[in-house]
């Protein structure tokens, strides 16, 4: 199954009103379903949300939200602001992903999985430059030291607040698991180089934060699906199997799954990875590379022996002029699964 | 001249404060601003895009030997502009029309600005129509156009053809990059070139003005 409600949701006529109308979502994301034949109903891969309720807290606009960045450190209330746990009301988009969970949830043989951004991606998307505070804070320096560092910390702080309240928000509407995207959890913002000399940034920044998720995730019975399409190293892979231990691990286009097999516990299904991002060109991504590549990934997962589901490496955009191009790809890739397939008849 | 070792080494290990103090240590003892660039600065970042090509620098590191390499440049740009000198290469680059990612970009600026050109960041979100104002206006050499997402790549198209349409394509060399963005789609849009990285995007600017030079 791709992660593919994006694409069903643009065949609708007006698919921004569908965005904030939770039933109106509920049905697409169950097409979505039904479309590639999975109970998992995974719903768009939005990564705003959490932010704009967010920022919404200290009266920044939803259409000012994505492009806003804290530039210098938080004084003490709006810190206590933005980390307050008590509810507040939700932007549309937030109100309309719980509807849709809870719509999902009244259909037999659909699983209602939420979605959210994990905190240290949401930390990224607060700062102008995140990777520099991160380098300096993976050398040691404090928040005393440098602002950039205090800023990280505090938006590490308010970015879990957020986070935790979207989970919990989509737990109370019957999620039953949430895939938790942590994308910017690669090698672009955690320097390899300075976890090879000891640094504990990796930890710091993302695994006691989704280890603290993870704690929220379990206490409201809830599974985790994790998902990483960044560049990673094989002790971050390592990381988020055994520690986070979620029962689906979706890695980017750029891994080989049957060889992170070796790095993944035996209950841990990995889930993708098919490049989709660039499904949009026939070019740079013919329809017979697909099907070559889909053949490939499913044969050496099935001699790995791993448990797998076969998808994309994230969410399948839909591209204006490419829509035609990139579901004939998914459905082509899809397709390889199916009995007729010659590859899985040689198989059986 | 001579290579400034404390300036060199501050730029490659990315201390911004080092980097800082060894500047003004050498502008009083009378070293050359063009000199400090082209014998210290340049040649610490090269051996930062080798570090990183070869795996052992990442994107961090490049970032803070950019930042370091930038403060030092802040010291003495006014002593340059004051001679009458001036970086040798203009780039104007921009996030496209609809797309408000801009890490990859400010990679990408960071690393030229440290290379020793005049970058002119024109932030997120940029029309083609900003680009083409940016072009007229600044009269750079080289555009540079990121996008992250599939959704918003058609606006690095709008932006060559608004180019075209203004006859100003033939002036400057149009390089494109991003998440999404394939060296087969800069051939099918018409850029000059596609980087995958920003140290690549430093030699890919290098050698597409030596070949319009050559």
């Amino acid at each position: 199954m791709p992660v593919g409600a994006d694409l069903v949701l643009h065949q609708e006529p007006n698919p921004e009103n569908v965005r904030n109308d939770g039933p109106a979502l509920g049905r697409v994301i169950e097409r979505t379903a039904r479309r590639w034949n999975t109970p998992l109903a995974i719903p768009l891969m939005d990564l705003r949300l959490e932010k704009i309720d967010l920022l919404a807290r200290i009266g920044v606009s939803a259409r000012n939200a994505d492009a806003y960045h804290f530039a210098a450190p938080l004084d003490d209330a709006t810190l206590a602001a933005l980390c307050d746990q008590q509810a507040t009301s939700s932007c549309p988009g937030s109100t309309a992903r719980d509807e849709a969970l809870q719509y999902i949830a009244s259909i037999p043989g659909l699983i209602p999985v939420g979605m959210a951004i994990g905190p240290f991606s949401l930390v990224t998307r607060l700062m102008a430059d995140p990777i520099s505070a991160a380098a300096m804070a993976g050398r040691g320096q404090t928040p005393d030291d440098s602002d950039d560092v205090r800023l990280l910390f505090q938006c590490l702080q308010i970015a879990e607040a957020a986070v935790h309240r979207s989970v919990r928000s989509q737990i109370a509407h019957c999620a039953r698991a949430i895939m938790v995207c942590e994308p910017a959890a690669n090698t672009s913002f955690i320097s390899p180089r300075q976890l090879k000399s000891g640094s504990s940034i990796f930890e710091r920044l993302v695994m006691e934060p989704n280890l603290r998720l993870k704690a929220v995730l379990d206490q409201g019975a809830c599974d985790l699906i994790f998902h990483d399409c960044g560049e990673l190293i094989d002790p971050m892979v390592q990381a988020f199997a055994h520690r986070l231990h979620p029962v689906i691990l979706s890695l980017g286009g750029s891994r080989k799954l049957w060889e992170d097999a070796r790095l993944v516990p035996g209950d841990v299904v990995l889930y993708g990875n098919l490049p989709t991002k660039s499904f949009y060109s026939d070019g740079a991504m013919p329809l017979e590379e697909v099907v070559r590549r889909t053949r490939e990934l499913l044969a050496n997962m099935k001699a790995c022996g791993h448990p797998h589901i076969l998808g994309s490496e994230c969410d399948v955009l839909f591209v204006p002029e490419a829509r035609d191009t990139i579901l004939k790809k998914v459905d082509a890739m899809m397709a390889v699964t199916a009995p007729a397939d010659p590859l899985l008849k040689a198989d059986s | 001249m001579a290579q400034n070792q404390d300036l060199y080494d501050a730029i490659l290990n990315g201390n911004a404060k080092k980097a800082h103090a060894a500047t003004e240590a050498a502008l009083a003892a009378g070293v050359l601003p063009m000199a400090l660039i082209q014998e210290s600065m340049v040649p610490a970042m090269d051996e930062v895009g080798r570090l990183f090509e070869c795996e052992e620098y990442f994107v961090p590191e490049l970032l803070l030997a950019g930042r370091a390499m930038k403060g030092a440049l802040e010291l003495l740009k006014p002593l340059l502009a004051a001679a009458g000198q001036k970086m040798a290469v203009r780039v104007v680059i921009g996030t496209v029309k609809g797309d408000l990612h801009d890490i990859g970009k400010n990679i990408v600026a960071s690393m030229l600005e440290g290379s020793g050109f005049e970058v002119i960041d024109l932030g997120t979100d940029v029309s083609p129509e900003n680009f083409v104002a940016a072009v007229v206006d600044r009269k750079p050499h080289v555009v540079c156009m990121s996008a992250l997402l599939t959704v918003t790549m058609p606006a690095m198209k709008l932006t060559i053809d608004a180019l075209k349409t203004a006859g100003l394509r033939t002036q400057v060399k149009v390089l494109i990059g991003g998440a999404p963005v394939t060296s087969q789609y800069a051939r099918e849009i018409g850029a000059d070139g596609y980087s995958e990285n920003a140290n690549s995007a430093v030699g890919l600017v290098k050698n597409l003005l030596a070949g319009e030079a050559a």
